[in-house]
């Protein structure tokens, strides 16, 4: 299943003519719909989690031998793990790698995916058929089993290499976007203004064609990291990563090993960091809405 | 027709090329490991007290190639037992052909794959075109929200959601590999032992992959509704059935493409299901021999499984070649 945005083939690409213009119109948007607005809360929550919460706790977490396991409770508001460490605990604490690996990730795609696509798209000719055909390679192998087998050679569990070998094996859809993108954009009469007026091709990609590619980069980008997201702690839950840090994917992989499925005791240790997935997902697919409406004006209702 | 040989061909070509690149690459992975797997199995063979000769042979049958020689000779070793189908033999299951236990393990995941895919094609299908008929009430939006979080849930959220709510506490079906003690063959029990360890599987693949399918038809019946011949069939009252197999027969081509595209991956990506669920296919087999540290069957089920994605993706284009004129004729690329 693809996990690109759709490209308008033809319309008015209009380029945000400052960055004011951009937030001022965001804010618009999302006033518009109240579901909007609950999108990018909950998106802003995960990141102020990932960014503040590991300071909020000590490095070593503190455990509670009688609570193993334990449900909910006033003192433990999500139940505690095998150890009798509070889950919301691990659940905060644990934000940060992943959305680091996520966004780094995310960062590595769009460089390698916009380069390319934009080389291909602009320059056509055999660059483009055999940066294709690299894309088409990166496509066609099946990435999570592509990670699976990786990561017998390279034990990639810190964020950044996380990061970095999702953003390697992740590129390929984003550079088909951007080059069939650049393809109809280049044709168009701004473009050729300018090619006419000898500007140099750094001036025609980097001011021209950019500005009006960025819209889909972003929006791509964001539906990019819940996808790396799920890649992610994916590995950790199948467990063929050592457990170097405490994440979601390693909370569902202990809680898996230590019963929680077949038993059904200490089930908030298992569903803290599936719902914290859910939930991340919702907020970005109700965000993704906003940026639509945002990028592409003719989808607006007034 | 001449056409379509050239098109079939061409793929074929660009196969084959894309299934050595991804044997070379598990053949150099293999070699890079960490400590060695070739030489690791031949050293504690040596150890063992089996002689030199021997311990080669052993070493051979297993990987396909001789840990001695240059990597280039082991190479050209390892990509002649290729052509014949000869995988080496599993490190786990002492003796018994890789080819055998992957094409084993391949039958599993088919079935899964089959009946889950074709479950979720006609849920999202008939959902798609509700939503697109009320895209203008809250049917619509409300089906469109769900939609895309379902599509965006990742498999292994569905699977173990199932998995603890309908084994663990309503103790509705049962996990774990087919029952061994009945007979395996075309027999009742049999028969229900496999539909009931497959039926949870199959709802969890179904339950994660339709909001895709939903998706798609429903914005593909929103342009399909919007074209010109539809307003001319209204103005000249042609029944509301009647227009909507017009529509419905246009909205599904680019459903199908989708439909054969994710057949491929979803043999790939039946890892977590299996894993969850406990189901013996393809995935399973991955990930179990990476624990293990069986290299010889991980290469087996990696090939196998990038080859039925590549074969998904050949016959994805032929058949959107075949259905949809405008793509024979060199329209569109």
């Amino acid at each position: 299943m693809s996990t690109t945005v759709d490209l308008p083939v033809s319309g008015p690409a209009v380029v945000p003519a400052r960055r004011t213009g951009f937030w001022r119109n965001l804010w618009k948007v999302l006033k518009r719909k109240p579901s909007r607005m609950v999108g990018a809360a909950i998106v802003a929550v995960f990141v102020l989690t990932g960014i503040v919460g590991p300071w909020l706790y000590p490095d070593n977490l503190p455990r509670d031998s009688d609570q193993i396991l334990a449900g909910p409770s006033a003192s433990h508001l999500l139940g505690t793990d095998f150890e009798g460490t509070d889950v919301l605990a691990l659940l905060i604490t644990g934000t940060r790698y992943v959305l680091v690996a996520a966004a780094f990730a995310a960062l590595i795609t769009v460089l390698i995916g916009t380069a390319f696509g934009l080389y291909a798209g602009y320059r056509r000719g055999a660059p483009d058929s055999v940066l294709m055909r690299i894309t088409d390679f990166v496509l066609t192998i099946p990435g999570f089993p592509l990670l699976l087998v990786l990561s017998t050679v390279w034990k990639f569990s810190s964020a950044l290499q996380m990061g970095l070998v999702l953003g390697l094996t992740g590129w390929g859809g984003l550079a088909r976007s951007v080059r069939s993108a650049t393809l109809s954009l280049r044709e168009r009469g701004f473009v050729e203004a300018a090619r006419g007026l000898g500007m140099p091709t750094r001036h025609i990609v980097t001011r021209e064609l950019l500005p009006n590619i960025a819209p889909y980069v972003a929006m791509n980008l964001l539906i990019g990291v819940t996808t790396f997201i799920y890649s992610q702690v994916g590995l950790f839950y199948l467990g063929v990563l050592p457990f170097t840090s405490n994440n979601w994917g390693v909370m569902i992989q202990l809680a898996v090993t230590n019963g929680v499925t077949q038993t059904g005791a200490g089930l908030g240790y298992l569903m803290a960091p599936l719902v914290s997935i859910l939930l991340l997902t919702l907020g970005v697919v109700l965000l993704v809405d906003a940026l639509d409406e945002v990028f592409n004006p003719r989808l607006r209702e007034d | 027709m001449l056409a379509f040989l050239r098109r079939l061909a061409g793929h074929l070509v660009r196969g084959v090329v894309m299934i050595w690149v991804v044997t070379t690459f598990t053949f150099v992975l293999v070699r890079l490991m960490p400590g060695d797997p070739v030489q690791t199995q031949y050293e504690k063979l040596l150890a063992q007290g089996v002689s030199a000769e021997q311990a080669r042979a052993q070493v051979q049958v297993t990987y396909g190639f001789v840990p001695h020689g240059s990597w280039i000779s082991q190479y050209g070793d390892y990509l002649w037992k290729l052509l014949h189908f000869d995988l080496g033999k599993s490190v786990s299951a002492q003796g018994v052909s890789v080819t055998t236990e992957v094409l084993g393990a391949a039958k599993w995941t088919i079935g899964l794959v089959l009946a889950g895919t074709l479950l979720s094609f006609v849920i999202g299908v008939v959902l798609g075109v509700i939503a697109a008929m009320k895209r203008e009430g809250h049917v619509g939006s409300i089906l469109s929200l769900i939609g895309s979080l379902l599509h965006g849930i990742p498999q292994y959220v569905m699977a173990l959601v199932l998995v603890t709510f309908l084994t663990v506490k309503l103790k509705l079906f049962s996990t774990g590999p087919v029952n061994g003690l009945i007979d395996p063959g075309f027999n009742g029990p049999y028969l229900a032992s496999i539909i009931s360890h497959a039926v949870l599987p199959a709802a969890a693949f179904a339950l994660s992959s339709f909001g895709g399918y939903l998706l798609t038809m429903k914005s593909s019946v929103v342009s399909v509704l919007g074209d010109d011949f539809i307003l001319a069939s209204e103005l000249r009252g042609i029944k509301p059935s009647i227009i909507f197999r017009y529509v419905a027969r246009n909205a599904l081509l680019p459903l199908f493409t989708v439909l054969a595209l994710s057949l491929g991956f979803m043999i790939g990506g039946a890892v977590f299901i299996e894993h969850a669920f406990n189901y013996p296919g393809m995935g399973a087999m991955l990930i179990d021999s990476i624990g293990n540290r069986d290299y010889s069957e991980m290469s087996g089920a990696f090939l196998l499984i990038t080859g039925a994605v590549i074969l998904a993706n050949i016959a994805a284009d032929l058949l959107y070649s075949a259905i949809d004129p405008r793509v024979r004729h060199g329209g569109a690329t």
